[in-house]
């Protein structure tokens, strides 16, 4: 018995099962892939730069400034010159050699605050996230109380008692009041760290606490230290220079803050000295700037949804559209897909998610589509329904998608917002996630009804708790909000959702994967009811083909952006023609019948960026044969399926009715 | 309900913190701050003041630590804060009682106008990402969030005063006037506030945005906006109930722990244009050594912030169902 | 009879639910026994909130029993103090996880759970041999070229993958039993049979036993020796599995398998949708769980809680209407 090999096959990951699109990588692993972030991102390397301006300032103020900042030699309250870039001072210095000379002391304490905020707050963040119990409870209320009480008073106030407190008072006490912050959020972080499993593995295996926070914890956490750090870096920048600006700081020593204290003595401003009063503010605003920049980019560079990546059209579709005349669609189907593509832009180029596609679908029919992740069958039904976008993030590139004689790929936002629920509606995966959390399900159901009709108040509620019964839900649940409803009657909740004005066409996305094995069977057998006694059309996704097995009339093959069979659902299962198919057919062991050895399918789906050049299930086809990997096959009509593969090329009748693109 | 009195709870456990705090440091900074402080009042308050300062800084050594500190617990909370260094022979709670009003309408109004705006900037900034908006919107606020409040309101000094002339340099109001609530002298208020309080929105009104923009793009791609779209519903309304709604909850906490940052900013405002708020009064203060003063002035201060906490946290229960179950 | 790798007597554990000083207590699993021996797969199936997971943290030392004992090779495991006897017993027992996308740490490369260990169990490999005991064991999970795999990060992997690598982490530390809580429920229909396989050879070729924890039935009857049923906390049937599966005792365990999808079956019974959840057993009384929803219920379940009873060679089941063969 073989076991699959890898090596053609180790590509990024795949998403989990039954979604769009893989996911992006959120976590920074390696060291490049870091610095090929910050060298994308324009205010990462504002920042970046704006730092390293500052950090050579402080390095070699010398050369830069070679005046010495204290030599009260020049004339005083002179204007900017050649010679005195910003002027000098009521004392007769020079202003620009301060300004140099006074980098060094606001960039340590930057960074030796941020040090020791940020050292402080990993320590009492992650302790209470991961140890939980009483420490947590001790650990959050000192956190929360150092939060809430205003910093900038406080220390104020302790500086008030102790005046001219030197340089490294300052940054003790900033550094042992500023830490609470970060640590709110490392403790979040870490308490949702807590449910990833592999941290229960480390503790299984046999790891030390103090190992599992140290060497499991904190490393998954980089992003946000970082991002702590330079907040905390800001703030002591800022909050160093607003004291000594009062004069609560050593009045003699080298800083931007003090200068500023000196000028606003001096009434620098209304005497003309304008530099002097307003340029330690710019470097003050410049240095904070760099290190909010930072932050800021940090934040987009770790997580994905901030990003925003255009999409590339290849512009091979535009030649294609002229030479296909356009039949008009058949007035017996209520929905015709013809030559659907969907693409998305990935930070490794434009992806093809769905290629092609062509269907049809008749009134009051149920099709099934079924196939595994990344197979694009979830991001080929929210196209139809016209919902891409965040997360998705996809754009139809190609086809029509013809409803009810109408293309609703060409159709206007207005427009289709007409048809929107009322012709059809949408039931998705999870219901925790597609119900609003802060209002109740009778608001939910009445914004719809609001949208589409002229109801009254009255007339709502009876339509609303009449959905409700017809699934089974007691009506005392409408005002409830979904949080407080069961796993199950949630679902059941939504699809009563979209039964509100009886749609001629509902499209469910794997309606029933986040429920049970019973429960899944009592919703199917539910949603079957409903379609026999109202009506209407389904298209039913899922990657489990037991499910729709004895419900569904039609059923559509998915495999790697194509259609790979298509036919009806009692025909396919009888004799499935795709080796795909027949393999995940035999991929489920049974309850009945003998037991047997089974061997599923091996390998895995292939990356949708880095296709093989012939038939994308070639790598893993017990049938395949040379031609199959060089030579893409069309889709062949075999009994009245349609089926993409070259085994049955000398069919019944040799009508290729869909060819591949150009390469 | 109970959400709430557990805030209350914690909030009267850090009113109690920063009371012990004032309390506290004094008596562990080095030197005799409190010594001195007497020196000078000695011969310019009657006896049982005297006395009262001496328990409030522990300068009898007559009396036990614990013993001085419940009677301080006590002088608080009659309300006896002492007298006024400063302000000699008032009591510092008549003073600070006068500065209160001007401190709420200049900083109490430019915060809460600075979030309702931010948000809603932020808001709209998501909603319409990737125009140029958006991209021209987040980076120039990530930068003014980094500008020092005195700074700024040096700035504004110096280009809308004085170079300008477009409004006063200092003050609250032109002393020639009569106090009252009469045109004349409202009017000239607003004038004197019209500086300050622009330098106070323009600094506070990044963060928000920011947190706003962030929060927002992230609840717009949750599946119950996706949903809403699939509804047919209109985008305004989209934009308010369904995004605007979810990502507002974050923005709300956010608020809380950045208002310590703009009341620190506000005191500074208030130095450098002289305006005769709580702020200016705090600094005052420090600057004589009124330490009477200032103590009552740290935890006013303080009670206010806890205030806008407590607002923003009952807020967040009346908008979130989630959250009024968790108690 | 030789002493059983692992037996359950009296298993218990309760969690504290409900606001900050509620005393209501969630019986997660409740009275279980069970035994599983040397090279035997046994497979625990339930529904979720059924307690499977709660029994395999249990097993695993993720959580201590609120009541009841666990025996490893006869002795309890309750009494492990020091550091060593702990380590000692991981060594013994390692577990698998259900999500491949959270269970390896994705800050360091694959090897990092596999090298750990090795550090920590296997002081019979030299330092130097370390690395290549790692790779060999990723090997031996199918996974190849190994050297290859072995410098990817697991976001380079897929989920079929990353599994593999969390049965590698299992295995090398050469265990007796490795619990696998739901090890291929988030995999692609077609790979899991493929991961099923791995644990059916592992079981083969190295003699280890597993505790397959899954809400499947068929991938339970696939891979498995015996079969559990847990509903609500309680263990409500077991026995070998085929017989479980052609003769199912107790109407929970019918109900379970009437709604198992399976493409190859004939249309079945078609059932009066049942909208019953199972319940969340919070301070429960007397009484049978499943009484509810029970078609055959009779007045004794509902005041009289059902204990495991022979049912047949092997068979147990808690049920007072049970037909005992």
């Amino acid at each position: 018995m073989s076991l699959p090999s890898v090596a053609d096959s180790v590509q990024p990951a795949g998403a989990t099962v039954g979604s769009g699109p893989p996911e992006e990588a959120t976590r920074r692993t390696a060291g490049g892939d870091v610095f090929r972030a910050v060298a994308h991102n324009r205010k990462a390397l504002a920042g970046v730069g704006l730092l390293l301006g500052f950090v050579v300032l402080a390095l070699i103020p010398g050369q830069i400034a070679p005046d010495d900042p204290r030599a009260k030699i020049y004339t005083p309250g002179l204007g900017p010159s050649w010679h005195h870039l910003f002027g000098t001072t009521a004392y007769g210095e020079d202003v620009f050699s301060q300004l140099v000379w006074g980098t060094r002391q606001s960039l340590l304490i930057a960074v030796l605050v941020g040090g020791l905020a940020t050292v402080i707050g990993v320590v009492v963040g992650v302790s209470a996230g991961y140890l939980g119990g009483t420490t947590d409870g001790i650990l959050s209320l000192i956190t929360d109380v150092i939060l809430v009480i205003p910093i900038f008073p406080l220390i104020i106030v302790i500086a008030a008692y102790e005046r001219n407190s030197g340089f490294f008072t300052l940054v003790i006490v900033l550094g042992l009041l500023g830490w609470s912050y970060g640590a709110r959020q490392l403790r979040s972080q870490t308490l949702s760290l807590r449910t990833r499993d592999f941290l229960e593995a480390a503790r299984v295996r046999g790891e030390r606490k103090s190992y599992v926070i140290v060497k499991e914890i904190l490393p998954t956490m980089t992003s946000l230290i970082v991002a702590s750090f330079l907040g905390a870096a800001v703030y002591a920048v800022l909050f160093a220079a607003g004291l000594q600006f009062i004069g609560l700081g050593d009045p003699n020593s080298q800083s931007w803050g003090t200068m500023l204290y000196w000028a606003e003595n001096n009434e620098a401003l209304g005497a003309g000295m304008t530099y002097w009063a307003i340029m330690p503010g710019v470097f003050v605003a410049l240095l904070g700037a760099a290190f909010a920049l930072l932050n800021y980019a940090f934040d987009e560079i770790s997580s994905p949804a901030l990003r925003l990546r255009k999409l590339e059209t290849t512009g091979v579709d535009a030649e294609q559209e002229t030479a296909v005349p356009i039949r008009p669609p058949d007035e017996k189907n209520i929905l015709e897909v013809r030559d659907l593509s969907v693409a998305y832009a990935s930070d490794h180029g434009p992806v093809v998610a769905v290629d092609r596609v062509s269907f049809e679908l008749g009134r009051g029919e149920f099709l099934g589509i079924v196939g595994e992740s990344a197979c694009g069958k979830s991001t080929l039904v929210y196209a139809i329904a016209r919902l891409l976008g965040a997360p998705l993030a996809g754009e139809i590139t190609g086809g029509q998608v013809f409803f009810k004689g109408r293309d609703m790929v060409t159709l206007a936002d207005k427009e289709l917002r007409h048809i929107r629920w009322r012709d059809y509606s949408v039931v998705m995966q999870s219901a925790m996630n597609a119900l609003n959390p802060v209002l109740t399900v009778a608001d939910q159901m009445r914004d719809a009804c609001e949208a589409h009709s002229t109801m009254s108040k009255r007339e709502i509620e009876q339509r609303s708790k009449e959905v409700l019964r017809l699934v089974s839900i007691d009506p005392v649940h409408l005002h409830s909000y979904p949080h407080q409803l069961s796993g199950g009657m949630r679902q059941r909740a939504m699809i009563a959702m979209a039964l509100l004005f009886t749609p001629e066409l509902i499209v469910m996305d794997e309606p029933t994967s986040a429920l049970d094995v019973v429960g899944q069977r009592s919703l199917m057998v539910q949603i079957k009811e409903l379609q026999e006694r109202l009506g209407f059309a389904v298209i039913f996704v899922t990657h489990d083909m037991s499910l729709v097995r004895h419900f569904s009339d039609r059923l559509l093959v998915m495999y790697a952006a194509q259609v790979a069979e298509l036919g009806l659902t009692r025909q396919v299962f009888a004799k499935p023609l795709h080796p795909y198919t027949t393999g995940l057919l035999e991929a489920f062991p049974s309850i009945h019948g003998p037991k047997e050895h089974l061997l599923g399918i091996p390998g895995q789906p292939p990356d949708l960026l880095r296709l093989p050049p012939g038939c994308r299930f070639a790598p893993r086809c017990p049938h395949v044969a040379d031609r199959c990997r060089v030579e893409r096959p069309a889709l062949y009509r075999v009994n009245g399926e349609l089926v993409r593969c070259f085994l049955h090329e000398q069919a019944e009748e040799p009508v290729a009715v869909s060819t591949e693109g150009v390469a | 309900m109970r959400f709430v009195f557990r805030r209350l709870g914690f909030f009267v456990v850090t009113l109690w913190a920063a009371v012990t705090l004032n309390f506290l440091i004094p008596r562990l900074m080095p030197g005799n701050a409190a010594i001195a402080m007497m020196a000078r009042y000695k011969g310019r308050l009657n006896p049982q003041a005297l006395h009262a300062l001496e328990i409030a800084f522990g300068v009898n050594a007559h009396q036990s630590f614990f013993h001085a500190y419940l009677t301080y617990l006590g002088n608080i909370a009659r309300g006896h804060f002492g007298t006024s260094l400063t302000f000699f022979p008032d009591t510092v709670a008549h003073q600070v009682l006068q500065a209160l009003p001007w401190t709420l309408a200049l900083v109490g109004v430019t915060t809460v106008m600075a979030f309702v705006l931010g948000t809603f900037i932020g808001l709209v900034s998501a909603w319409r990402r990737g125009t140029a908006l958006d991209g021209a919107l987040p980076p120039l606020f990530v930068i003014t969030s980094a500008f020092p409040y005195f700074w700024l309101a040096l700035l504004a000094i110096w280009l809308f005063s004085i170079k300008l002339g477009w409004f006063p340099p200092s003050g609250g109001y032109d002393v020639t006037t009569t106090v009252g609530w009469n045109w004349t002298f409202v009017s000239d208020a607003l004038n004197h506030s019209v500086l300050p309080a622009a330098t106070i929105l323009v600094t506070a009104i990044g963060g928000w945005i920011l947190t706003m923009r962030n929060n927002t793009i992230t609840v717009l791609t949750e599946d119950y906006v996706r949903m809403a779209r699939a509804k047919g519903l209109k985008p305004w309304r989209i934009m308010w109930t369904y995004a605007g709604r979810n990502a507002i909850l974050p923005n709300l906490v956010g608020f809380a722990m950045s208002l310590g940052f703009v009341v620190g900013g506000a005191i500074l405002v208030e130095f450098v244009f002289n305006y005769p708020g709580v702020g200016w009064m705090f600094l005052q203060s420090v600057e004589n050594q009124d330490y009477a003063l200032m103590q009552a002035l740290f935890l006013l201060i303080t009670v206010a912030v806890l205030l806008a906490i407590l607002a923003a946290d009952v807020a967040t229960a009346f908008l979130d169902p989630r959250t009024r179950e968790r108690g | 009879m030789s002493e059983p790798l692992l037996r359950a007597e009296g298993l218990t554990r309760h969690f504290r639910v409900g606001k900050l000083l509620s005393s209501q207590k969630l019986h997660a699993v409740d009275d279980v026994l069970f035994e599983l021996g040397r090279g035997e797969i046994v497979a625990l199936v339930g529904e979720s909130g059924s307690g499977k997971s709660t029994i395999a943290r249990l097993i695993a030392r993720v959580y201590r029993p609120t009541a009841g004992e666990i025996f490893f090779e006869g002795r309890p495991v309750s009494a492990l103090r020091t550091r060593r006897q702990r380590l000692a017993y991981a060594s013994d027992v390692a577990m698998v996880f259900q999500d491949p996308y959270s269970s390896i740490n994705p800050a360091y490369r694959v090897t990092h759970p596999i090298r750990r260990g090795v550090v920590l169990h296997r002081r019979d490999v030299p330092r130097s041999k370390r690395q290549e005991e790692v790779v060999e064991s990723l090997a031996s999970v199918g996974l190849l070229p190994a050297a290859q795999v072995a410098a990817k990060f697991p976001h380079e992997l897929s989920g079929g993958q990353r599994q593999r690598v969390g049965f590698a982490s299992a295995l090398v530390v050469k265990p007796k039993l490795i619990v696998a809580d739901e090890p291929v429920s988030m995999l692609d229909v077609s790979i899991r049979i493929g991961v099923l396989n791995l644990m059916s050879e592992l079981r083969e070729r190295e003699g280890v036993s597993f505790l397959y924890i899954t809400h499947d039935v068929a991938s339970a009857r696939y891979v498995a020796d015996r079969v559990l049923v847990l509903y609500a906390g309680h263990l409500v049937e077991e026995g070998p599995t085929e017989d479980v599966i052609q003769r199912p005792k107790h109407p929970y365990t019918q109900l379970l398998l009437s709604a198992v999808p399976d493409p190859r079956a004939p249309l079945g019974v078609s059932d009066a949708a049942d909208v019953g959840e199972p319940p969340k057993v919070i301070d429960p009384k007397e009484g049978c769980r499943f009484r509810a929803r029970c078609p055959l219920a009779i007045d004794r379940c509902e005041t009289e809680t059902p204990r495991l009873r022979p049912v047949g060679r092997g068979r147990l089941a808690a049920c007072h209407v049970a037909q005992a063969d």
